[in-house]
């Protein structure tokens, strides 16, 4: 007897359709495998709500959370450079634990910040480094004088292990919903929640080594008037100069009186920064129970810094558990524990107590190694160049400079979710981030230019709670669904900073505030508080046609003024669809296509107390008398209102050839307007900028993503992916009168970054020659040429930015690689400069000779009226990363161990095109202005092994 | 769609009620909690700090180190330091430092006293301290004019109040009229039946000392006009008459507080201590100025200078044996430096036996409690003097030449009792030393030269010898000078106005006689 058979069918999102034949069996036993081309297809959008990509009307990438994990980097979001079309991740030269920036889509905000909103597991998380947006008494702001550490951001205080995935909502339409946190774009962050019953194991250990990027001259020494220094006082007075004799390898005396060999010392960098090392070492735990599953998992991260005497250490330890305590309710909880430890951030910018500026521009012939020891038997600071008492021994400022953060975090969010029996659901959400950090500065006893030192200690109370709501419920006529959600959102932000500054230890080397004489405290608050309420609406035909509106209203607490009726509230609509075409036209070559357009608009508040004129009392008095102070450096604005965005975007996605070609294009136009703005103010005013509502700012682009299986065989596979984007940016208007608006000043006080009316944003500036009638450049009477304009030499933000992935496959072994690069952002040599005036520069050497005496004069007058030459193109392309790695198979430990992975891991790991002659294309001391350099950490290559265990 | 309809649209709008009704608290929320409005303030604090950041940057005294020492002291040869970055010394162009005191004195000085002047404008309650802060604010501009020419005047320091982001510059000549009217109207208005003011912390709120401050000041600022515009300046001259300082008492000066650190400690004396650098060890009183006071036998020497203070560049203990005997004072030539290069390095000097031989100022000059003199009785009457001498007002130039060398000499012990020299003393130097009107105008010029150095008001020193050009100082000589040899005349203006006041800039550095330099002149250097 045939026997006909007859199928069953199991599906279940996110697993593969299985086929069981219907036998004679009473039990049938489906095991369904996850499938992971489709898991992909599902992203989380705003707010948290999983949807299908092909439903999307605006671009999302999403990154999975183990590419962050294998070359890995302190500050996770570095892991995505490259790998986002139109995301531009920025490092800066801050050492371990800097900060990082991102921007999507170009800078989105003249006068506030263009960094995106962070979210995750739905809750709102800041992450603004400390610099332009957001002021510190001891940090950096683009003024000529920065000289403070880094003081790294809120982002990278997480464990890439604990990361499932990151999704990028890169426009307006993707994040409408996130109202006036939506105009830098959203970054979703979803931590790994528990999952069956496992543990697993990374560990994960690099070392780390500095790439020396200075070319300088190494014909002539140090010394002055083209003259070796002949005694200890005149090689001690110039101990900075590079304008001596001409290498001959006599003994000459030096700063301490010794005389050595007159001959070039090149591997300076080399001996001053160490090999340093990063091992992280991470435990999860996953445990499945009735009634919920919890995943547990502690984390060390443990780094000595390139930089001698500076390391970080982290701890992370975090808590989610997922239940279902009666029928129809989730009850989700996740905490994340941080401790994070920065010992002696290294500082960037100004020379100042700062060891890299120290090393980097050591005279030609002094050897970094002779500095040692940097301090005498009293203690005090011994001076390679006592001309400058700010020139510090770069020894002395890593070794007894102290520079410490000490972070203690918790991040908690709660999230219970009520399903009724006709699908209407009920979300609750809460979240709460909170931190106490700790500054310690101490400019110690015996500092050159400080010989009593100083202590600084601030302490930093943050809390940002967020609470939200959501209620929603699908309905389903005939083909078409309607799913409209509605909810609300409150948010209070409160920071307060205390600052304690004593100088003068008395007892010296004893480094408390008590020991100081003159103490001096300073608090500073903040405070704001924003309520949302928002609605969306989609309507869904078939599997063919999705469209989605939505609307927010925000009211502002940052706009109130008292005795004036402002209106604090602002209304946010956006509307967006998606048409798979492929549903409807499905040529052999094409499985899946589809159209996507949307628009939205989105925006931002104030900064909290913007809008009165305050005053208060110095901590120091005079003879018992009160010294007063007028608060505000920028005018306030008591009628602020807030700015908006708005952005149109459409774009198309296809897989191609049975998916072994994905395209993803998307178009973009954004405007800006209504910008809130502190536009920088003659200081003749008496304030140093004035806050105004006024600017509009617009970013034109395009993205796209090509992957593909290039090879495909047996026991072989080749995937290649190529992401790449192109952003035109142009600041429309600033002000009225205001032609514009100063951005940051370099050290040298001859580049500038600023934005102008009718540029893109953040032009680099710098001084032209100056030309007769004729076009003939003009020289003073010593001969060196006359300064002329100021003028802008292009943008610091790069118009293309581009990654090249790679990965191969044979049976268990994978290798992987990253290429990318920017093209077209300018940047501002501070360290050329300096070439110049410090007689390093190999341009000093054109007729150094024949300008004897008068070369050192010539050369720095050249540089401070002709500063064009130290705007450069910052384009570059870098081989990122790179992973080679072997799966073991799991019955070679008789399947006790699940998975277990050995890989290679190297990052950042050559250069491959730059144009800059000194310094690292991708150099800059703070995260908040791009294009300005100097005095930063040299660019850090990383390798070393990652082991990944699953039992 | 009833369900939603019945659903959605009451949640929606109970939503909305409740966030639009939850703003009540938005205006406390928004408002600093360390910090208060005008309604709760007191403006006595915003004249308080006008006074102290008058005599200096509570940044570590940034434009007193840059403005007044590097540039100011060096050029009038008072001081002399052979500091790589003393650029001034040299008649070298460091444009950071010769900005220095405009980038400081806007925010620091013109923002308090123009608001002081605004806060209290047409409230009577605060008529006396409204009148303290016109004539405080004339006393800030009258020096920032002096140094850079054309500057922002009449639209300044009012940004909160007018909106104006990019004042315009105005021309001194405009500055100096409205500065001599405003000093006028607001002397004449102190009450001394009025407010009483807590926040003065040079006179203590004495309206009547404030009286002859006031035309002390008029007097001052009338005599800059000599050249530029004598009718005005006599005009005003005649106002003052009889009215002005009659003593030392009347001094104005500040003083310091060692307690809170470079906030309330002396500027100068900051630098000069050390603290920032070798200033303590390489920087001297100036030949020129130390031969001045041995060749007239003058008894400031052995007061203000001393030898042996520091005993090596390594230490900045100060070795209280110090010498004051007037004999073995030195002044250290400006212009040198220690480059090891025969005629510039110092120690090549024929003057030059060891650095400890050289004369620094006196400690009691340089104590971080210590006061920071203003304007003085005795330029009070050395200007007096010059006005009899030139023009026929005030009396016997003589006698106010008389009155104001004694004062020079006498006011030296509210620097500290040890300076401290007698009346006696003083005649007798003026028995020696008797004045002759054929060569009054030099005498006059020379005394006012000698006194504001001692006073280390350089500023003042500069600006009489540009209008006076007494004493003849010769010129350095050292390569590469930014002049082209001669002592410079002006601050360029800064080149963060190019960025952020770029029209007005533009126009303003075009129109400098003689270019934005360091040898461009101001309006009422003729």
């Amino acid at each position: 007897m045939r026997l006909k058979m007859q199928f069953w069918l199991f599906s279940y999102a996110g697993f593969q359709t299985k086929e069981v034949a219907i036998g004679s069996q009473a039990i049938i036993n489906i095991v369904l495998t996850e499938d992971t081309k489709q898991l992909t297809e599902v992203v989380v959008t705003a707010l948290g709500i999983k949807k299908e990509r092909r439903a999307l009307g605006y671009s999302v990438t999403q990154v999975a959370g183990e590419t962050l994990t294998q070359a890995r980097e302190n500050n996770v979001l570095n892991s995505l450079v490259g790998k986002v079309a139109g995301l531009d991740v920025s490092s800066t030269s801050g050492g371990a634990g800097a900060a990082t920036s991102v921007t999507i889509r170009g800078v989105s905000s003249l006068g506030q910040s263009s960094q995106p909103l962070y979210v995750i597991n739905g809750v709102p998380m800041e992450s603004e480094p400390v610099g332009r947006f957001s002021a510190n008494s001891v940090g950096n702001s683009g003024g000529q004088y920065d000289n403070a550490p880094d003081r790294g951001d809120a982002i990278s205080n997480l464990n890439p292990d604990d990361i499932e995935s990151i999704s990028v909502l890169k426009g307006a339409a993707a994040a409408a919903l996130y109202g006036y946190r939506a105009k830098g774009g959203v970054i979703l962050i979803t931590t790994k929640s528990g999952k069956g019953n496992s543990i697993e194991f990374n560990s994960n250990y690099v070392g780390e080594q500095v790439m020396d990027r200075t070319d300088w001259q190494y014909i002539y020494g140090q010394g002055t008037n083209g003259q070796k220094p002949t005694t200890q006082l005149a090689a001690a007075s110039t101990g900075g100069s590079s304008w001596g004799a001409k290498l001959d390898g006599s003994n000459v005396i030096q700063f301490d009186g010794v005389s050595r060999p007159y001959t070039a010392q090149k591997d300076n960098i080399e001996n001053f920064y160490r090999t340093g090392n990063t091992f992280t070492n991470t435990l999860a735990l996953n445990k499945t129970f009735e009634g919920g599953v919890i995943r547990v998992s502690g984390s060390d991260l443990h780094n000595n810094s390139v930089v001698p005497n500076s390391g970080l250490n982290r701890q992370n330890f975090t808590l989610s558990a997922t239940l279902d305590p009666i029928k129809r309710l989730v009850i989700d909880a996740r905490f994340n524990y941080i401790l994070e430890q920065a010992k002696n951030r290294p500082m960037v910018s100004d020379g100042a107590g700062n060891a890299n500026y120290n090393a980097a521009f050591l005279p030609t012939s002094i050897n970094i190694k002779d500095l040692e020891p940097w301090k005498d038997a009293k203690g005090n600071e011994i001076l390679y160049n006592t001309g400058n008492p700010y020139a510090t021994n770069p020894w002395f400022a890593a070794y007894e400079f102290i520079h410490n953060t000490k972070k203690d975090r918790l991040l908690s969010s709660a999230n219970a979710k009520y399903t009724f029996d006709n699908g209407l659901f009920l979300q609750l959400r809460a979240g709460r981030d909170a931190y106490n950090e700790t500054y310690l500065g101490v400019t110690p006893s015996g500092t050159a230019y400080d010989l009593d030192g100083g202590f600084t200690e601030q302490l930093t109370n943050f809390s940002d709670i967020n609470v939200d709501g959501l209620i929603g419920k699908s309905f389903k006529v005939d083909e078409i669904s309607i799913t409209p959600n509605i909810g609300a959102s409150y948010r209070r932000t409160k920071v307060s900073q205390t600052t304690n500054q004593g100088g003068s230890f008395q007892i010296p080397g004893v480094y408390t505030l008590s020991n100081t004489g003159g103490k001096t405290v300073s608090v500073t608050q903040s405070d704001q508080e924003v309520q949302s309420v928002y609605g969306t609406l989609e309507i869904t035909y078939k599997d063919i046609l999705y469209l989605t509106g939505s609307g927010r209203s925000d009211w502002f607490s940052t706009l109130a003024t008292p005795g004036r009726d402002n209106k604090l509230s602002v209304f946010y609509p956006a509307i967006s669809g998606s048409f798979v075409f492929s549903e409807l036209w499905k040529p052999s070559f094409l499985s899946f296509g589809k159209l996507r357009a949307g628009y939205a608009v989105v925006g931002q508040g104030a900064l909290p107390f913007k809008t009165q004129l305050y005053y208060n009392l110095r901590s120091e008095t005079i003879n018992g008398s009160p010294i007063g102070n007028i608060v505000n450096s920028s005018i306030p604005n008591p009628s602020l209102f807030a700015s908006k965005a708005e952005e149109f975007e459409v774009g198309t996605e296809m897989r191609l050839f049975g998916d072994r070609l994905n395209l993803d294009l998307t178009w973009y136009s954004k405007k800006s307007s209504d910008e809130i703005l502190d536009v920088p103010t003659s200081t003749t005013t008496g304030y140093s900028g004035a806050t105004l509502n006024i600017g509009e700012l617009q970013n034109k682009g395009v993205e796209a993503l090509v992957s593909g299986v290039i090879l495909k065989a047996k026991d072989f596979s080749w995937t290649s992916s190529i992401n790449g984007s192109y952003n035109d940016n142009k600041v429309i208007t600033l002000a009225p009168g205001t032609a514009s608006q100063l951005l940051a000043t370099s050290r040298s006080n001859v580049g500038f970054l600023q934005n102008i009316g009718g540029m893109a944003a953040g032009q680099v500036m710098a001084y032209d020659f100056k030309y007769d009638a004729n076009g003939n450049i003009l020289k003073d009477t010593n001969g060196a040429p006359e300064r002329g304009e100021l003028k802008a030499y292009g943008s610091a933000y790069s118009k293309w930015t581009a990654g090249w992935n790679n990965e191969f496959s044979y049976k268990g072994v994978n290798l992987s690689f990253l290429i990318d690069g920017k093209w077209g952002g300018k940047i501002f040599s501070a360290t050329d400069y300096y070439g110049y005036v410090f007689g390093l520069h190999q341009a000093t050497l054109e007729n150094r000779d024949a300008l004897g005496i008068n070369a050192a004069n010539y050369y720095t007058t050249y540089a401070n009226n002709v500063s064009k030459q130290f705007v450069q193109d910052a384009s570059f392309i870098k081989f990122r990363q790179l992973v080679l790695g072997y799966n073991f198979p799991a019955k070679l430990f008789n399947n006790k161990i699940k998975g277990l992975n050995l890989s290679f891991v190297g990052r950042n790991l050559f250069i491959l095109m730059k144009k800059t002659d000194n310094i690292d294309p991708e150099s800059s001391y703070n995260a908040t202005f791009p294009g300005m350099e100097l005095g930063g950490v040299p660019p850090v290559r990383s390798y070393g092994l990652n082991l990944s265990v699953k039992l | 769609m009833k369900t939603i309809i019945k659903l959605y649209v009451p949640l929606l709008l109970s939503g909305l009620m409740l966030a639009s009704s939850c703003t009540k608290d938005f205006e406390k929320i928004n408002t600093d909690p360390q910090s208060v409005g005008q309604a709760e303030y007191n403006p006595n604090y915003l004249l308080s700090t006008a006074q102290l950041n008058y005599t200096g940057s509570i940044d570590f005294a940034y434009e007193t180190w840059r403005g007044n020492l590097i540039y100011a002291s060096t050029m009038m040869q008072g001081l002399s330091s052979v500091i790589s970055y003393w650029a001034g010394d040299k008649y070298m162009l460091n444009e950071g430092y010769t900005a220095a005191y405009w980038e400081k004195a806007y925010p620091d000085q013109v923002k308090y006293a123009a608001d002081l002047v605004e806060f209290t404008k047409g409230k009577p309650q605060y008529n006396n301290v409204h009148q303290m802060g016109r004539i405080w604010k004339a006393l800030i501009f009258q020096r920032l004019t002096d140094l850079y020419g054309d500057i922002p005047y009449s639209e300044a320091g009012t940004g909160y109040y007018t909106g104006n982001l990019y004042p315009k510059y105005d021309s001194q000549q405009a500055i100096y009229t409205d500065l001599l009217k405003e000093v006028d109207e607001a002397t004449t208005a102190l009450n001394a039946s009025g407010d009483a003011v807590s926040g003065d912390l040079v006179y203590a709120g004495d309206i009547a000392k404030w009286k002859r401050f006031g035309y002390s000041l008029l007097l001052r600022m009338a005599m800059r006009l000599t050249k530029a515009d004598a009718t005005l300046a006599q005009t005003y001259i005649n106002k003052a008459v009889g009215k002005t300082m009659i003593g030392d008492a009347d001094n104005a000066f500040f003083k310091h507080d060692a307690g809170g650190g470079r906030p309330t400690q002396n500027r100068n004396a900051q630098v000069l201590l050390g603290d920032g650098g070798q200033e303590n060890y390489y920087t001297r009183w100036s030949s020129t100025f130390i031969n001045y006071l041995k060749t007239n036998a003058d008894p400031r020497l052995s007061k203000v200078a001393v030898t042996k203070l520091y005993l090596t560049d390594g230490t900045k203990t100060q070795n209280p044996n110090f010498i004051t005997t007037a004999a073995v004072q030195k002044g250290m030539p400006n212009g040198k430096d220690l480059s090891g290069i025969a005629g510039r390095d110092v120690r090549k000097d024929p003057s030059y036996t060891d650095f400890t031989d050289y004369s620094s100022p006196h400690p009691g000059m340089l104590k971080r409690e210590g006061n920071t003199f203003i304007l003085t009785y005795a330029e009070t009457e050395l200007l007096w003097a010059e006005a009899a001498q030139r023009f026929g007002i005030g009396g016997s130039a003589a006698t106010h030449y008389n009155a104001g060398v004694i004062s020079a000499m006498t006011y030296l012990s509210q620097y500290d009792a040890a300076m401290a020299i007698t009346t006696t003393d003083a005649n007798t130097y003026l028995t020696a030393h008797p004045y002759v009107a054929a060569n009054g105008l030099d005498m006059i010029a020379t005394q006012y030269w000698a006194h504001t150095i001692t006073m280390l008001d350089f500023y003042e020193a500069w600006s009489n010898w540009r209008r006076t050009g007494i004493p003849a100082l010769v010129p350095i000589v050292y390569p590469n000078t930014n002049t082209g040899g001669s002592i410079p005349r002006r601050f360029p203006y800064p080149l963060a106005e190019g960025v952020s006041n770029a029209a007005n800039y533009k126009a303003a550095s075009g129109a400098v006689p003689g270019g934005d330099k360091l040898v461009g002149k101001v309006w009422w250097d003729k």
